[in-house]
């Protein structure tokens, strides 16, 4: 078979299968994991139905997002201000009870190639807004949702000198659901943080029944909170998409210290995360964060003789896949290929045979020789066409089968351990019954 | 390309009922900023075009439109070869594309598509972004169309001129330019007919199309649930169009019947009155004495065969009231299929409804049905009022439904069986057995023990 390079460029002329999702997705997606926020898709109808059934299906729950209806006349004689206006009058005057505490606007492909500028249309508006570009003929879900964040500190954060000891800011990839983003803040305060993610998905889609859901954005940080975040001590990025979201929180103060860490799976960078926390705090972790540390290596043994003597294909958002390949790869797992969305610098440091951006039809050249695919619920049905059995494990977007995507925890001592156990009870079914 | 004429012709169809209370010119709505759900008209063409198996579908456009869209309907295929319905093909376009323009990547697409995949033919999706810089889709698809022998469809419907409606009608201009008329049947029959609009989602088709068998009734071609491309070409020679309930394809219909004198009707198949009605439409409009006889002779004894099976339900579902909240023909078929049951409708939603779906609300519901203009306000309160059972909704009802203690189906989720035909009212009887039976709704509204302090 001949092996696909890792490149920035496609390798073929179209995607067949794909599994890259597009920028404004991912900014939509963001935008929901801010406290009473107002996603607002700068596009023609379809990009935000596209989005909206998306994430109703992966999370089933109603979706805040809400489209400025770009036409073929407004796509040629509107500059964005139109549309983008009358669209936060028509919302705001149909639910006259909705109180949005931020414009969430984001661009697509089709505003992009109009080339409007919706920076300036922000100062006919009231309410606190936010503009982010994410055509989605570049970058993907991982960049869009980076881009966010990136855009709320540039444009929302008050410059600072001062430094409020003990606060950090927490900044999580796309793909952490829900239930991860708040086991990573519950660890954070665990160590005496005053912690806060951007975005914060943990009160957002986390499958919580309440009433008048779907109108605007859950999540746990509000404006008024990323107003204030530069008099934190740290900012921890989580993933090498969101280094970038870091770095435009140090120019508003020079004095915040910034960590990172591409993931915070297995032993070894748990324990990174783990001593960079200690040493800040200068105290040890609670007694149920060493507890778990000893579950996990446990896991690590007990789950070694079957992950160690399988060969695995992960698809999905390059920080993703990143952590789920160095936690298999940490108990013996065989990683036969890493199948990206998209270029991240973080792809070239993995020790793979086989990393690159591509689609499910050149993955599928891989699955007919590995015993266990980790991809989003499309790599189903191409299973199913094998001879082969191979056991498959669904994590990234979307997932249409399963439920409770929401609550699925991968990271830190506790999710890792957790996902041995999975990924070794999958092996197990189709070793000794396939 | 797409103009502006035709999509002026599309939205005032004249057959079409929403243009009745319209002043010439006006036409359908269009999206209003901010408040426009609901797809766009290149995923109306999607939807309308998709189900073909044997064509591959490429869609010529940034991520966005395929992305996020492909492999999300259950519009199932019998196809021998390798089914396409469930994969997807996209050109995702790069900045370099909206530069320079995407001619040359679509035109190496499509050569791959056919070096790899062999399709029968290939429709190619031009989008919003490729519509704009204004790519020459036809061209490339007119030279690779000569140069490979296939069909090579362009399709027309970028996103932002419309809704999904258009974008169907535009599905329906594609074919009956391109396809409709270049290839003739092997052989005919007085009883052929084209089957409009029935995407055969969760095998609806097939809830019927035995009945058609029995009777004599022949598809010559499907537009395009579980069809092929090779029919289609064919349908030209059918003595007969059947829409089924869609409004978007009327159009089509009336072309072809200017242009072919094939006339059209417009059926649905849910519930057991309405499928006995479809039938009954279908035999009279094919004008054959016997084939009416044999109509009858299958109604009756299938119908005979329905009621006994569904006696047990009605006696359990005797004195239940329902609230219905959906869009569109939903609004009265699943009112149908529900009566059919034994389950009183007390209220349903006409908020998205034409004129024609109202007056048949209307017709079903009889002169104490609630007609729900804001469903969303007024759900709530006619439950009260008239003590229903049951809420059969979209997801975001389903907050009504528990605060009230009644049982709910999501009648917007995406369904795993049918409720087509005779066999379908089954399915359903059984999904409404089981809502009633499921004490969760109740349950699940306990209230917290620090709630009850």
């Amino acid at each position: 078979m001949e092996s696909i390079k890792l490149s920035k460029h496609e390798h073929k002329p179209l995607q067949v299968n794909p599994i890259k999702h597009s920028q404004p997705m991912g900014a939509a997606l963001a935008f929901m994991g801010i406290r009473n926020s107002l996603p607002l898709m700068h596009a023609s109808q379809g990009c935000a139905s596209y989005t909206k059934v998306f994430y109703t299906r992966h999370f089933n729950e109603p979706i805040a997002m809400y489209n400025t209806s770009v036409s073929d006349i407004t796509a040629v004689l509107d500059g964005g201000d139109y549309s983008i206006l009358m669209s936060i009058e028509n919302i705001t005057k149909k639910n006259k009870t909705m109180k949005p505490e931020l414009i969430g606007l984001h661009t697509t492909g089709l505003t992009e190639t109009k080339g409007d500028d919706v920076r300036s249309v922000g100062m006919h508006i009231e309410i606190p807004y936010c503009y982010v570009n994410t055509p989605d003929f570049e970058g993907g879900m991982e960049s869009g949702w980076a881009l966010t964040a990136k855009a709320l500190i540039e444009q929302h954060t008050k410059v600072s000198t001062e430094i409020k000891a003990n606060k950090i800011l927490v900044l999580p990839h796309v793909s952490m659901q829900p239930i991860e983003v708040e086991k990573i803040k519950e660890f954070c305060e665990s160590f005496g943080f005053e912690t806060y993610a951007l975005p914060d998905l943990s009160t957002s889609l986390d499958g919580y029944l309440s009433e008048g859901q779907g109108k605007l954005g859950t999540g746990a940080i509000g404006i008024d909170d990323i107003v204030k975040l530069a008099d934190c001590s740290h900012v921890i990025s989580l993933g090498v998409s969101m280094k970038m979201a870091a770095k435009a929180l140090l120019k508003k103060n020079e004095n915040i210290g910034h960590l990172h860490f591409d993931n915070v799976m297995g032993l070894k960078n748990c324990d990174n995360f783990v001593s960079s926390l200690m040493k800040i705090r200068q105290i040890e972790p609670k007694p149920l964060i060493k507890r778990w540390r000893g579950r996990l290596q446990d896991a690590m043994l007990d789950s070694h003789f079957l992950i160690g003597s399988s060969h695995f294909v992960i698809t999905g958002e390059p920080d993703m896949c990143c952590g789920m390949c160095e936690l298999l790869q940490s108990v013996g797992g065989t990683v036969d290929a890493v199948v990206a969305t998209t270029y991240s610098p973080v792809l070239e440091g993995l020790d793979v045979e086989n990393v690159f951006v591509g689609d499910l039809e050149d993955a599928q050249k891989y699955f007919q020789n590995t015993d266990l695919v980790i991809s989003n619920f499309h790599a189903e049905r191409l299973l199913h066409l094998q001879d082969k059995d191979t056991a498959l494990v669904l994590r990234g977007f979307p997932n249409y089968e399963e439920l409770g995507n929401q609550l699925k925890n991968d990271q830190l001592y506790e999710g890792s351990t957790y996902f041995l156990f999975e990924v070794a009870n999958k092996l197990r079914e189709q070793k000794h019954h396939g | 390309m797409v103009n502006r004429a035709k999509i002026k012709e599309l939205m005032n169809e004249s057959a079409c009922s929403h243009s009745k209370d319209k002043k010439p010119g006006e036409g359908c709505d269009k999206p209003k900023p901010g408040l426009a759900a609901g797809g766009c008209a290149f995923d109306g063409a999607q939807i309308s075009l998709f189900p073909y198996a044997d064509a591959v579908h490429l869609v010529h456009g940034p991520q966005t439109c395929l992305g996020a869209s492909w492999e999300t309907r259950e519009t199932l295929s019998s196809y021998k070869g390798r089914d396409h319905t469930v994969m997807g093909f996209t050109t995702g376009i790069t900045t370099n594309d909206v530069i320079f323009g995407g001619d040359k990547r679509l035109e190496d697409s499509i050569k791959y598509i056919v070096q790899h995949y062999k399709p029968e033919a290939i429709f190619v999706y031009s989008t919003c972004v490729t519509a704009l810089v204004g790519d020459d889709i036809d061209m490339t698809c007119k030279l690779a169309a000569q140069k490979n022998n296939i069909p090579v469809v362009p399709v027309h419907a970028p996103g932002f001129v419309g809704g999904k409606n258009l974008g169907s009608r535009l599905a329906g201009e594609a074919v009956l330019e391109h396809l409709i008329g270049t290839k003739e049947p092997e052989f005919t029959t007085p009883y052929d007919i084209n089957l409009i609009g029935d995407y055969n989602v969760t095998g609806d088709m097939w809830q019927y199309l035995p009945i058609f068998e029995r009777i004599g009734i022949r598809v010559l071609s499907s537009l395009s649930g579980d069809g092929r491309v090779g029919s289609i070409r064919t349908a030209h020679r059918a003595k007969l169009n059947v829409i089924v309930c869609a409004k978007s394809l009327i159009t089509l219909c009336r072309k072809m019947n200017e242009k072919y004198a094939i006339p059209w009707i417009s059926v649905s198949f849910y519930g057991k009155r309405d499928t006995t009605f479809a039938i009954r439409e279908i035999v009279k409009a094919l004008g054959d004495e016997k084939l009416m006889a044999k109509a009858e002779e299958v109604i009756a004894e299938l119908e005979e065969g329905l009621e006994k099976k569904l006696l047990p339900y009605k006696e359990m579902f005797a004195g239940k009231k329902a609230v219905l909240n959906t869009g569109g023909n939903k609004a009265w078929s699943i009112a149908s299929g529900l009566q059919d049951l034994g389950v009183e409708v007390v209220a349903t939603s006409i908020r998205k409804s034409t004129a024609d779906d109202i007056e048949k609300a209307r017709e079903y519901l009889g002169e104490n049905g609630v007609l729900m203009k804001t469903p969303a306000s007024q759900q709530a309160q006619v439950i009260d009022e008239r003590g229903a059972d049951i809420l059969l909704a979209g997801g975001r009802s389903l907050y009504t439904a528990i605060k009230k203690k009644i049982s709910f189906i999501d009648v917007n989720q995406e369904k795993k069986v049918s409720y087509g035909g005779y066999d379908g009212l089954l399915n359903l009887a059984e999904d409404l057995k089981y809502a009633f039976l499921n004490p969760v709704f109740k349950n699940v509204s306990a209230k917290a023990p620090w709630e009850e302090m």
